[in-house]
């Protein structure tokens, strides 16, 4: 009993459900073809040769690309309209309800619109992603501004903080929670959506390869792609954003204990 | 740049704050309509002076600073701001002590202080000397890298008050900055208060609820009544500085306020 509990403390935590989760992956995948449904030991061999071929590190480069265009529009539109629409009471009453269609329109509508509208150019699975991921950064930095103290702002004000200054070192600080939430969203829902979008209008890019292999009926090919480009975004997202939100917060972590 | 001579507060006769006839309504919550927070209030406050006013909790006493810093408007009266005689020409400067600190905790000390400087456009070139000599006059020299959260209740208080003193202020309003603090640092704190507007000299309008506190720093109070806010009574504290808090003068003094504060109360009830 005492040896099981040392051995659990010593694997990192989710390490035993991640062992047990391929195990059992790899029993059942002993009875299908793995064309139909590869253990995780096929897929990993499919991976392999999938990067041996350095035109793959385009395809991924090509939908990244698109990602981070879309991400990043969507983010500084996003972060500008919800700092607005939270400071200023007029802002908010006119694109209240526009921000509610945004976040019901079906997602599929925008992926076909983007095609009908700008073919089969990059500027689709951008726009795309834009539209998508648009409103759910908003709404996250219009509920930021709520939560904005504001017994600091009356304190700028009374020392006559100009307005870049009001945001640079009151606002935007108060709001780098918010901000880094927003970022993670819209990360994750951008590269799901780059995926949908590029299987629907372009010829390139992960997308296009998932959408080829899937005609081709090869789910080990599908998965080993899908699977890989997965790693690459949290890779992304651990690499980047989390060391990027622990320093912004080392004020508050100095204090956490 | 101000002297520190020391010694005796300027002559008052330069008026730095004159509020006349102020009038200020809040809109009745959920009903139309407005009642009166602030009714005909006029003080009268002299360069270089010491003024507090004194008035039980939600009497207006804050929106009154409000009104008077420019951060609300008022509905009725005037307001006027004058800059101490040496920039005659200039904007007034004023500084606001708040009643809990007000700091960017996510700003060291040092960048608490230069955040008010770059508001108030002081020349960067005078920063250094500026964040130095009033962390020092607070007593917090050496804390300049450390963060707010870092010091505790009083100290965080000294840096607000460090930092309405670096830029050079006009007139510095302050609210209550004593009253979420324990009686012993409060009283620490109001020792040291003297101790530091002896070489700063800003003109002072002070807001408080403790009648003690007001006539041991104060060369002038005005007492307020509530539900209206209106100015009851004015008394020049003449008392020869510096005073011990612990001043029979100031227990005689505290203690005839405090029953004509009542006798208004009751006679209004």
């Amino acid at each position: 009993m005492r040896e099981a509990r040392r051995v659990t403390r010593l694997l990192p935590p989710g390490a035993v459900t991640l062992v047990v989760g391929l195990v059992v992956w790899q029993v059942v995948s002993l009875f299908f073809l793995p064309v139909f449904l590869p253990g995780p030991e096929v897929l990993v061999e499919r991976m392999v040769e999938i990067y041996r071929a350095p035109s793959a590190f385009g395809v991924v480069g090509v939908t990244l690309a698109r990602i981070l265009e879309g991400f990043a529009l969507a983010m500084v539109v996003g972060t500008g309209l919800g700092l607005a629409m939270g400071l200023k009471r007029d802002v908010e009453i006119f694109f209240d309800s526009w921000i509610m269609v945004l976040l019901t329109f079906p997602a599929v509508c925008w992926a076909f619109l983007s095609v009908l509208w700008f073919g089969l150019s990059n500027a689709a699975p951008v726009l795309t992603i834009f539209l998508i991921v648009l409103p759910f950064v908003v709404m996250n930095i219009w509920e930021g501004t709520k939560a904005v103290e504001k017994g600091l702002v009356e304190m700028a004000r009374v020392y006559k903080a100009d307005r870049s200054l009001m945001l640079r070192k009151v606002l935007i600080p108060q709001l780098m929670p918010y901000i880094f939430s927003s970022l993670r969203i819209a990360l994750s829902l951008s590269w799901k959506i780059a995926l949908v979008a590029e299987a629907f209008g372009v010829a390139s890019g992960v997308g296009q390869q998932i959408t080829y292999w899937f005609q081709q009926t090869r789910v080990d090919m599908m998965l080993a792609w899908g699977v890989s480009f997965m790693i690459f975004m949290v890779l992304l997202d651990l690499l980047v954003f989390r060391v990027w939100a622990r320093r912004s917060f080392a004020w508050r972590r100095q204090f956490a204990s | 740049m101000t002297q520190s001579n020391g010694g005796a507060r300027p002559r008052l006769d330069r008026t730095a704050i004159a509020v006349e006839n102020l009038t200020k309504l809040f809109p009745k919550p959920g009903r139309d309509g407005a009642f009166t927070v602030l009714e005909g209030i006029s003080i009268t406050v002299e360069e270089g002076a010491f003024v507090s006013i004194v008035g039980p909790s939600g009497c207006g006493k804050s929106t009154l600073l409000n009104v008077i810093a420019g951060i609300e408007t008022s509905d009725g009266g005037s307001v006027r701001l004058a800059p101490r005689a040496a920039r005659a020409n200039a904007e007034p400067r004023i500084g606001y002590v708040f009643q809990s600190p007000r700091l960017l905790n996510w700003l060291t000390v040092e960048d608490n202080i230069r955040f008010v400087l770059e508001a108030q456009n002081v020349p960067r070139s005078s920063w250094p000397e500026l964040v130095r000599r009033n962390l020092a006059l607070v007593g917090l020299a050496g804390q300049e890298r450390n963060y707010p959260l870092n010091l505790s209740g009083g100290m965080q208080q000294r840096v607000a008050i460090a930092r309405a003193l670096a830029i050079e202020p006009d007139i510095l309003l302050m609210d209550e900055p004593f009253s979420h603090l324990d009686a012993i640092t409060a009283r620490k704190m109001r020792f040291d208060l003297m101790e530091i507007l002896a070489r700063a000299k800003p003109t002072i309008l002070f807001v408080t609820h403790d009648l003690a506190e007001a006539v041991f720093l104060s060369d002038r109070i005005y007492m307020m009544t509530t539900r209206p806010a209106r100015i009851f009574k004015r008394v020049s504290i003449d008392l020869p500085r510096p005073r011990q808090p612990e001043d029979d003068r100031i227990f005689e003094l505290e203690k005839t306020l405090m029953r004509d504060f009542f006798s208004v109360v009751e006679a209004g009830a």
